[in-house]
């Protein structure tokens, strides 16, 4: 690894003032993304700013006074306790199933809320720096070594011919499916809020870049309003093995009914694309319809209907309908066997 | 499998179990060696050509560096020595993508390792050979005299004319061992001696390996390995690392620690190759095999050449009157191939095991009865009598023991919700050979109690080697377990073989045996006495009055050993549940149900045989080292990427062993189950698969995309 300076902090301003104007300095929290790129060399920051001090770690209700309206998450919160906390079982099961279907127990209980969603890909050429990859060495623009190599796990929707990778987070697809936002603060200027769907970005012309955060900004919570899908969700992660693998096709879905009429519907893809993927036309075809497995089918159709496979990927194609259906299928009968 | 009053055939834990669980078992780089510097290797970015240039510059002047070490300035090493893969830096050559180029030598690991980074290198590429698709067409007929095409009869005239018949190609991809604990060394030198603390399966070929290449003599290299994070293989050969650890401390007049990354494991130590393997399967009406042809395609390194004995199941496991068993290679731009559990027999049993499953179908044939109709009397290869054989045993127990008869004839027909379920059946087998061992047994008596030290230069890979000749050692002479100390992995002790090709056990403990007996013999005939019982070393020592007394044997296998065929046989019977609409595949029971001779332990036994089953199921639904066939390098560099079973892909694993009396194959009748517990497992689990879908995958692993 290379020689870094490293700072630790206690409160919010201390942190972005720290890293104001130092394009080579990082936040460290859980460290589980991070240290491993460094070891990599990937990623090769000149000053680690350890945040993990910074008191941003509660899950509470949000209130507008009267009413809750929502769930607040400390954005350096560790995901195991996301994932276990009686607010987050009760009113947002999908999350705590999306986090649970990411990592290990062991990485889960080191890695935040934070630092999860700013994971970076898991495609093996930007991990090797050997290989060519324009998302690690922009300004060389070496070329993509995934566009035509190996890219059986990489992107069937809104890839670039720059880049083909996908978002590797399952927490993020479940939270772009329950309409998340993210709360950043910077050294200078006041409190943004970005919605989860705008945060992460599709690669276009610049695959460095991942997500919208500006330089020098830290996320202090992840918000989440108030829904009626606690009912009726379930995400599902197809992978190459049980546990422990990143997703081929994850589908977080949520429906809310009147009888069996669909109200609202949410879908979101995971290992489809650069970000977590809504399925927006899925979703419009199925309100107003009755929750039916045919109008699952057809929702689920219409939408990889625009799919582009690469060279190895086309079965995510095919995979994803189906995926979709199940979860779908699941959210509404609870049936999972 | 106990005998009264014996501690051997009792499932006692591990007596290394304790210290290993509480971090005291010193393994190769744990050693307290003072003044330790830290070595990393840094490696070639192209698969084929010349390094053109090199600037150590930047590397060398890094803070803590105290060399770098490359084809420039590297000691001249004998590179036939015996050290596997190359890549001992005495050439600009490049053969593969990731061959080590050079090292650096730090104060401390970070310094190393950032140093590496620092190096320049400029090549002159050529075109590499890594494509295998491409390249299989070209392939050749090996060197290795034993890969030559062997026939019976006349195989494609049999199946040109067969009425039933299957040929298909399997398809098996390159996997790595990965064993947890990397390949690493502690490199002491004094005077002319040099101490390699080495994770060895095979201490005394480590130790002439690294003499010949460093060019010194045998006695001048001690190997000390007394415990070993597994290996399954890959620490059987001796590859380039451990010798560079000791050319490192060489050069820096200091003790050098060398440990690979897991990503450097791709590269540096083996590999299981990828196989193409062409089975063509023909019968009579009533399941009487008439032809057997097993074709494989393979590749090996660009200079060197491994080839597994894919062919080796299909030589002996039924009767067959015709039969062609034949290798073909492509060298190829990667890392020289090596022995991997079950070398040859795990791959090639899927492809021979999965077209006999292919033909009972065809014939609508129970895949049981078809393979008790072809069970041969004799070894079909050579004619030879079996030492022993189960197969039957195994199938027919097997079956009560999983309730084989709830399994469908045809596919698709057992659906549970939104799963179908399947059952499949498949045999293995791997070969029992006892090799030379010697051993040396010391008994102490203070009062009375009495103490024994047992020695051999053997290899525990972490299977219980140190427990079961403990327990032979406790029996043999009249002593309890915990008064017996073990001692393995040095080569200053009696030399002994490797812990390889399922050798082990019987070597070893024949050797240990024959040691204990020696010396109770010794002590009688040093009594003058006569006995009526013969009493134990222990009692003589007591009765004589003899304070110290120590023998050693050199333990040799049974002079009549190669009149018979000798081998352990087993059947593997998997249930899987498929997932119909994302084609996830579990594994929810499986059975290995063996017949491996005189079971020493059942308890280390048992977990021999389902950890070769947890990788078979690996081999069947995860596993797969992928290369980019445009520049030869892994895209599979970690365990993100290379798929080892996770806990929740294990399902309930059983273990039943067939009781045998072998005395023909060793005079213990003990036959070895380090790699028959991975024989038959894959194809097993795909025989299940198509049993529980319909869809028969020959191209392992069987991920999700391939049942869609
Ligand atoms: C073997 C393995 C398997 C995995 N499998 C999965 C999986 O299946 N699914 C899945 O979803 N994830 C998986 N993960 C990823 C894991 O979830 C992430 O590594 C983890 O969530 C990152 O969180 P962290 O706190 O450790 O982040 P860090 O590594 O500390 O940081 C990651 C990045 O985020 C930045 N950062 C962190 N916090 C903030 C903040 N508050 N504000 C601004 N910037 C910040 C850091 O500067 C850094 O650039 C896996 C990881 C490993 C190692
Ligand atoms: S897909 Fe993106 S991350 Fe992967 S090699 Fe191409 S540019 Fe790099």
């Amino acid at each position: 690894m290379r020689p870094f300076k490293f700072t630790t902090v206690s409160d919010i301003s201390s942190a972005t003032n720290s890293v104001a104007g130092k394009p080579n300095a990082r936040f460290l929290a859980g460290g589980t993304n991070l240290l491993d790129l460094m070891k990599e060399d990937v990623e090769r920051p000149e000053e680690l700013i350890d945040i993990t001090r910074l008191n941003l770690t509660q899950i509470k209700p949000l209130t507008d006074g009267a009413n809750e309206i929502g769930i607040s998450i400390g954005a350096l919160g560790k995901n195991t306790d996301a994932a276990n906390h009686p607010l987050i079982r009760q009113h947002y099961p999908l999350l705590a199933q999306a986090i649970l279907a990411g990592a290990s127990g062991q990485i889960r209980n080191m890695a935040t809320n934070g630092g999860n969603l700013l994971q970076r890909t898991r495609c093996p050429y930007f991990y090797d720096v050997a290989m060519p990859c324009n998302k690690r060495e922009p300004g060389e623009q070496p070329g993509c070594g995934a566009r035509e190599g190996i890219n059986r796990m990489h992107a069937i929707f809104g890839w670039s011919e720059k880049c083909v990778a996908v978002h590797p987070s399952d927490m993020a697809v479940a939270l772009a499916a329950l309409d998340a936002v993210i709360k950043v603060r910077s050294a200078s200027g006041p409190e943004r809020i970005i919605a989860l769907a705008d945060f992460h970005r599709l690669p276009e012309d610049r695959p460095e870049i991942d997500t919208n955060l500006r330089p020098g900004e830290l996320i202090t919570a992840i918000e989440l309003p108030k829904n009626r899908f606690a009912e009726k969700s379930y995400y599902l992660k197809v992978r190459d093995r049980s546990s422990y693998a990143f997703a081929l096709i994850s589908v977080a879905a949520a429906l809310e009914l009147d009888g069996n009429r669909i109200v609202q519907a949410r879908i979101a893809l995971g290992g489809v694309a650069h970000k977590p993927w809504r399925a927006l036309k899925a979703e419009q075809l199925l309100v107003g319809q009755e929750a039916t497995e045919a109008n699952f089918k057809r929702a689920a159709e219409a939408e990889m209907a625009d799919a582009k496979p690469l060279e190895h990927n086309a079965f995510k194609v095919e995979l994803g309908k189906r995926s979709m259906v199940r979860a779908l299928q699941v959210a509404l009968t609870g049936n999972r066997s | 499998m106990q005998e009264k009053n014996k501690v051997t055939g009792t499932p006692v834990s591990r007596i290394d179990g304790i210290l290993k669980v509480t971090g005291k078992a010193a393994y190769a780089t744990d050693y307290p060696v003072k003044n330790i510097a830290y070595a990393v290797l840094f490696k070639s970015t192209i698969a084929a050509g010349t390094i053109r240039s090199l600037d150590t510059g930047p590397a060398e002047k890094s803070p803590g560096v105290l060399a770098v070490i490359t084809h420039k300035n590297a000691p001249k090493l004998k590179i036939d020595g015996g050290i596997r893969g190359g890549a001992l830096l005495q050439s600009p050559k490049i053969e593969f993508h990731g061959q080590h180029i050079g090292l650096v030598v730090a104060e401390t690991y970070e310094q190393a390792r950032h140093a590496a980074r620092l190096v320049k290198v400029e090549y002159i590429k050529s075109e590499p050979r890594v494509d295998f698709e491409k390249l299989s067409k070209e392939a050749v007929l090996p060197k290795d005299k034993e890969k030559a095409d062997a026939k019976r009869g006349d195989a494609k005239a049999a199946l040109q004319n067969a009425e039933f018949k299957v040929e298909a190609v399997y398809g098996t991809p390159i996997e790595h061992h990965h064993p947890l604990e990397p390949h690493s060394t502690i490199a002491e030198w004094q005077g002319e001696n040099v101490v390699l603390y080495n994770s060895s399966q095979i201490v005394n070929g480590a130790q002439m390996a690294a003499a010949a290449t460093l060019n010194i003599k045998p006695e001048n290299v001690r190997i000390v390995s007394p415990y070993i994070g597994g290996g399954f293989g890959s620490k059987g050969g001796q590859w380039a690392n451990l010798v560079l650890t000791a050319v490192a401390a060489k050069v820096v007049n200091r003790p050098v620690k060398l440990a690979l990354t897991r990503q450097q494991m791709v590269n540096s130590v083996g590999l299981r190759q990828k196989n193409h393997q062409k089975v063509s399967l023909a019968a009579t009406k009533d399941g009487k095999l008439t032809a057997l042809a097993h074709e494989t395609t393979t590749h090996c390194a660009i200079e060197n050449e491994f080839v597994e004995p894919c062919g080796d199941c299909s030589k002996i496991m039924y009767e067959v009157p015709n039969s062609l068993i034949t290798y073909r290679v492509v060298p190829m731009n990667l890392i020289l191939p090596t022995y991997t559990r079950g070398p040859g027999k795990s791959t090639g049993s899927f492809a021979l095991e999965s077209a006999m499953d292919e033909l009972a179908y065809q014939l609508k044939m129970d895949p049981i009865e078809f393979r008790l109709k072809n069970e041969p009397t004799r070894d079909p290869s050579n004619g030879k009598p079996w030492s022993s054989r189960t197969t039957v045993q195994c199938l027919q127990e097997g079956a009560k023991a999983f309730g084989w008869e709830k399994r469908k004839a045809e596919p698709r027909q057992n659906q549970q919700g939104n799963f179908l379920i399947g059952y499949g059946v498949a045999c293995g087998t791997y070969p029992a050979h006892q090799r030379p061992s010697s051993a040396r047994v010391s008994l102490n008596r203070k009062g009375n109690a009495i103490t024994a030290r047992v020695e051999l230069a053997a290899a525990d890979l972490g299977t219980g080697t140190h427990t079961i000749l403990a327990q032979t050692a406790a029996d043999a002479l009249g002593l309890p377990l915990n008064q017996i100390t073990v001692k393995l992995g040095d080569s200053d002790l009696p030399p002994a073989a490797g812990a390889v090709g399922s050798v082990g056990a019987s070597s070893y403990a024949n050797a240990v045996h024959d040691a204990c007996v020696k010396l109770t013999d010794e002590l009688i005939a040093k009594s003058g006495k006569q006995f009526f019982v013969r009493p134990t070393a222990a009692q003589l020592m007591v009765s004589e009055n003899v304070a110290d007394y120590q023998t050693r044997v050199d333990a040799k296998p049974p002079a009549n050993a190669d009149q018979y065929s000798s081998h352990s046989f087993n059947a593997n019977f998997a249930e899987v549940r498929v997932d119909i609409a994302t084609g996830m595949v579990r594994v929810t029971r499986f059975l290995a149900v063996t017949g491996a001779g005189k079971i020493l332990n059942p308890k280390t036994a048992r977990s021999q045989i389902i950890g070769g089953n947890v990788w078979g199921i690996g081999m069947a639904l995860t596993e797969e080292s992928v290369v980019d066939p445009r520049w030869g390098n892994f895209v599979t560099r970690s365990f993100g990427d290379y798929h080892v079973p996770a806990n929740l892909d294990i399902g309930a694993m059983e273990a039943i062993f067939i009781r045998e009396d072998d005395r023909a194959s060793n005079a213990l009748g003990v036959k070895g189950i380090g790699e028959v517990g991975i024989v038959g497992v894959a194809a097993a689990v795909a025989n299940a698969v198509f049993n529980a879908t319909g869809k028969r995958v020959r191209e392992l692993p069987i991920t999700p995309d391939k049942l869609l």
